[in-house]
């Protein structure tokens, strides 16, 4: 039988349906006997009936003709060069167009750690560098440590919020 | 007989605005409320909503089919609201003001189903603690929760993997529990 951490982590997926039938009846016969996670249940279900009458009752029914309307007037609308090359270079920067970037920064990090330049100050050995690559967290660092002749180049993306919640062990693949 | 999404697109690209306006029509209201729930201002969700399909309209013609329609919708809806959500953040005025229409249109709607949701303070803390999530946190659980999306379909939506989809939800939802922790 699975632990109650592996259990609670998976009441949410088992709720949803996604679950393999040999998974699903695991929870199901673990929340059964177990009186903590069938709490967890509990409090889960009732976040999900709050938050599904939250988000769907504050939605008022949209009146089709004007909709309509307004997705016309965008359509017959004679936009100007200038906006359609706006959009395109907004789709150059997005991901997952964004990752030519990846390569490039460790390009130029990787130059920057080579060149003597660094060493211009004289006590300088090691060179160390974090280099945002993107608006979505993705960032790249660098580590070169010159008595080991060592680099180390670490590619990652900073999950903002889930740092609190690093003790549990993420089921899926890396985002990045 | 109704026709097919696929059906619909095919005469899209061969130009019958007819067929276009069938799909909006059948798309409009689920795509507006999947942005109202990811920016939380109704005129912002509408001006998105429209811009939505006015960019379906113009990329129809590169839709080959592979993933179905409504997937293709919401991937657009999705990028231009964590786009637009991104621009509501840099402007902490505009969203003070989206945050005072969504209680505003709350006090509306007096008759939902679900009567520990009528808790005044419960709808605040929820509401603010979803718009503290971040962007892709977001779109999962309004993903999920609005429409029923399986992990699959939200996957091909968010550009990631169904294991990225679960996780994704996992600790947005231990983390919004936690923020409400007190009502549970």
């Amino acid at each position: 039988m699975r632990n109650c951490e592996g259990i609670r982590e998976s009441i949410g997926s088992w709720l949803d349906g996604e679950l393999s039938a040999a998974e699903s009846e695991s929870v199901r016969a673990h929340l059964v006997s177990c009186t903590d996670c069938g709490e967890t249940r509990r409090r889960l279900e009732k976040m999900q009936l709050a938050l599904k009458a939250a988000l769907i009752s504050q939605a008022p029914q949209i009146e089709f003709m004007s909709f309509w309307r307004g997705v016309e007037r965008r359509i017959n609308q004679k936009r100007a060069w200038y906006d359609d090359l706006l959009d395109w270079s907004r789709g150059l920067f997005a991901a997952p167009r964004v990752a030519w970037m990846v390569p490039a920064v460790i390009g130029i990090l990787l130059v920057l750690a080579s060149t003597d330049v660094w060493r211009l100050g004289g006590s300088r050995n090691s060179f160390a560098s974090v280099e945002s690559i993107d608006a979505y967290g993705r960032s790249v660092a660098l580590l070169r440590e010159q008595e080991t002749k060592t680099t180390v180049i670490w590619l990652y993306q900073d999950q903002e919020g889930e740092n609190d919640a690093a003790e549990d062990t993420a089921k899926s693949a890396p985002t990045f | 007989m109704e026709r097919s999404d696929w059906e619909l697109v095919q005469k899209c690209q061969a130009g019958e605005m007819d067929a276009f306006q069938e799909l909006v029509s059948r798309y409009h209201q689920k795509v507006y409320m999947v942005i109202l729930g990811l920016l939380r201002n109704r005129e912002d969700a509408l001006e998105v909503a429209q811009e939505t399909f006015f960019r379906a309209f113009r990329k129809i013609k590169s839709f080959q089919g592979g993933s179905s329609f409504y997937t293709w919708i919401y991937r657009i809806a999705v990028n231009l609201s964590i786009d637009a959500q991104r621009r509501q953040k840099r402007n902490p005025l505009d969203f003070r003001e989206s945050m005072d229409e969504v209680l505003e249109a709350q006090n509306e709607v007096a008759k939902d189903p679900f009567s520990d949701v009528h808790d005044k303070e419960l709808r605040q803390t929820l509401l603010k603690a979803i718009n503290d999530l971040t962007p892709e946190h977001k779109a999962v659980i309004v993903l999920r929760t609005i429409e029923g999306l399986s992990y699959k379909d939200i996957g091909e939506i968010l550009g990631c993997s169904e294991g990225t989809v679960m996780s994704r939800l996992h600790y947005a939802r231990k983390k919004l529990q936690y923020k409400l922790s007190e009502f549970l």
